[in-house]
């Protein structure tokens, strides 16, 4: 749909191809994704428990790994503990979380360890190709249930100037958030606002460092009623 | 109503003056409200009874929503009945499983949203048999816990009874050794206080222990051992001189710290042997509950499954509906008030979902309870979703944001788009459905449609009094 168009090789910069690493604990699920995905998309390694996952990414070094949230393995940690075991290549390798959960603390747990965004599984081939080219560029993906979350979490009110920049979206983050929230592609949002794709990725760029690094006490609140932390 | 032994159980009420133990007496009574207020305010001048009286209610009667909560005990347990009831609807093969209920009938109570039961739902089921709420899963207890309840005001009343004899003997001249009666009385007060903790801390021991009640117990405890160690101090010093007292004391507190030191590891090991097995059953009834659940509507969504295999469109129907429950079950926080907008949205979303199979996609950011223009927006929204059910492409989007002083729901489809100017008038849909409703009511309708999506913008000021239309 409009989604692939938009991004799909053109914003990945993707001369090369993208290599991934599959992450999941159900085979089934495994061989549909890698039918599903698009052909210039590599798939170079599969795993299904929490240490096969490590030992493939240090081993292949993919641009991205597709990883599900609930694992097998290790220490019960999941998806959050592929990221902290290959914390030393998070530079070159970026993961985005995918998930059959709607629980909020799954979601921000696994975006704080420090996955680029986060999709369902019921999520199309094409979504999702897309999807993978975004994270390999350098973007974050976020589905509208993710926005929801972010806007959750963080109010639905602009930052003051006396706030600390983390602790708030500013008014344009916001109403970005609200379009995806709503439902709208990349292309559709910069298209509501009058600015291009990349000032879009910009925006949800800076919500992602945001949702990652802030510690503001709301956010805290709002994860302890949802029995995160 | 005077033939049926069953009462309303006692319980301070919301509507109230000070407390809502007149209003809570009157519902448990029988009597009207204000004939029980006058009785309380003409007793409080005989000597300040009235005011006794309701400080004493006050004090001992619950409200209306402890009550519910005492009752309710885990949040998870109203599940498992909620959803043992669902093989009715799943039983029916013209039905998808997990549908009926969150279709927005009312009658039903969703098999989930059961959880967080109403405080008022709550109240009303926990009266005298609660026969299919939680109490079933634990029936004894309760009912000794009633009985106990009783016994204990019982006790008291003797007790005072008790002392009222002794006064009035005394005022008539008869000798009263008031010197070993007192002590006496203390050591078994403090007694039945402590041993009265026996029988609550093993229904206790059945429901879950919360830390309230385990402070209760300690306080009760504490005070019982007050009472009785100053009382046998008194009765002992009474007999013999000081000096005796201070190394009889010193002597039975040795004695005592040296049976302590031979018993504690013991103790201990039993008091972990009893939180572990303890521990083990709350796991093996979270297990059966959700067994149960697997049992009564995954496996039977699953079998119709297979059996309408050849149907794309019903399996792509049963299995969002058995997900949407599924999910509700999982994830939903069970402590949230049910019945707010986002629930009302969110039940429409999926009564559409099984109408038309169209997967609509709900995201909502902030809650309020449904006021009585909210309706407007609700219906409103099931038209938009409706039609971008039908004629768009793909999944329905849509978002509820409220945000103080709004409400607003963004419905958004990936269809070809119309242009409102050409939906002939005698349409009712989108003009009237929609836009007139929300205009109707005081709230805003804006519909933006091109050839790659409608969207449709709903927004509604929140603390709006309706009045001009009710349920459409």
């Amino acid at each position: 749909m409009n989604l692939a168009q938009s991004g799909g090789i053109g914003t990945g910069g993707a001369t090369r191809q993208v290599r991934v690493v599959l992450v999941d604990d159900h085979a089934i699920f495994r061989s549909g994704l890698r039918a599903d995905l698009d052909p210039s998309v590599q798939v170079v390694g599969e795993a299904a428990t929490v240490e096969q996952a490590i030992a493939v990414i240090a081993r292949e070094r993919p641009d991205v790994v597709l990883l599900d949230v609930h694992l097998p393995g290790g220490l019960g940690g999941g998806g959050r503990e592929v990221i902290a075991g290959s914390a030393s290549l998070l530079s070159s390798t970026r993961f985005l979380a995918l998930s059959v959960s709607d629980a909020a603390e799954d979601v921000v747990a696994v975006i704080r360890a420090g996955a680029r965004g986060y999709v369902t599984k019921t999520i199309s081939g094409a979504e999702i190709t897309d999807a993978v080219y975004r994270v390999a560029g350098g973007d974050a993906v976020f589905s509208p249930r993710l926005a929801g979350f972010v806007l959750d979490a963080f109010g639905t009110a602009p930052a003051d100037i006396a706030d600390d920049e983390l602790d708030r979206l500013s008014a344009r983050e916001l109403e970005v958030m609200r379009l995806i929230a709503r439902g709208y592609s990349y292309k559709e949002v910069a298209k509501e606002l009058f600015i291009s794709i990349k000032t879009v990725e910009t925006h949800v760029s800076a919500v992602l460092r945001k949702l990652q690094l802030s510690s503001r006490h709301e956010l805290t609140k709002w994860a302890a009623e949802r029995r995160l932390l | 109503m005077t033939t049926a032994p069953v009462r309303p159980p006692l319980v301070r009420r919301s509507d109230r003056f000070i407390a809502g133990v007149c209003s809570g007496l009157a519902a448990h009574l029988g009597l009207p409200v204000n004939t029980v207020r006058v009785g309380m305010v003409l007793a409080s001048f005989a000597g300040g009874a009235g005011v006794v009286f309701y400080a004493w209610l006050w004090i001992m009667v619950p409200t209306a929503y402890e009550s519910a909560r005492r009752q309710a005990g885990r949040p998870a347990s109203p599940i498992a009945p909620a959803v043992s009831r669902e093989p009715v609807h799943a039983g029916n093969p013209g039905l998808p499983a997990g549908s009926p209920p969150a279709a927005g009938s009312g009658a039903v109570v969703p098999g989930v949203s059961g959880a967080g039961m109403g405080a008022a739902d709550a109240a009303a089921g926990s009266s005298v048999g609660a026969p299919d709420g939680p109490a079933a899963a634990v029936p004894p207890p309760l009912f000794r816990f009633r009985d106990m309840r009783y016994g204990k005001e019982i006790l008291l009343g003797v007790g005072l009874l008790l002392v009222a004899g002794i006064l009035c003997a005394q005022l008539l001249g008869v000798d009263v050794p008031l010197g070993t009666l007192i002590p006496a009385a203390a050591v078994l007060g403090g007694a039945s206080i402590a041993w009265m903790q026996l029988d609550e801390t093993r229904r206790a021991g059945l429901v879950d222990m919360t830390k309230a009640n385990q402070t209760g117990g300690w306080a009760r405890l504490a005070a019982g051992l007050a009472l009785v160690v100053a009382g046998v101090l008194v009765m002992v010093s009474g007999s013999g001189s000081w000096e005796q007292t201070w190394l009889a004391l010193l002597a039975s507190v040795a004695v005592l710290g040296g049976v302590v030191l031979v018993l504690l590891p013991w103790g201990l090991r039993f008091w972990r042997d009893l939180e572990a097995e303890r521990a083990g059953r709350i796991r093996e009834t979270e297990r059966a509950e959700i067994a149960a659940h697997l049992h009564d509507s995954v496996l039977q969504t699953l079998a119709l499954i297979q059996r309408r295999a050849a149907n794309e469109h019903d399996v792509v129907r049963l299995a969002r509906a058995q997900e949407r429950e599924l999910r509700g079950w999982l994830f939903e926080d069970p402590g949230k008030d049910s019945g707010q907008l986002s629930d009302r949205i969110k039940a429409v979303a999926a009564e559409v979902e099984d109408l038309l199979g169209n997967v609509v996609e709900v995201v909502s950011v902030g809650d309020t309870a449904v006021m009585e223009g909210h309706e407007a927006l609700i219906q409103a929204s099931r038209e938009a979703m409706l039609n971008a059910s039908r004629h768009g492409a793909g999944p329905v989007s849509v978002y509820l944001e409220v945000s103080g002083e709004r409400a607003e729901v963004f419905i958004k489809d990936r269809g070809p788009g119309f242009d409102l100017q050409d939906v002939p008038e005698d349409r009712m849909g989108v003009r009237e459905s929609i836009i007139g409703r929300m205009k109707r009511h005081g709230g805003t309708a804006k519909i933006i449609s091109s050839n790659e999506g409608t969207e449709v913008r709903l927004g509604f000021p929140a603390a709006q009094a309706d009045s001009t239309e009710g349920r459409p």
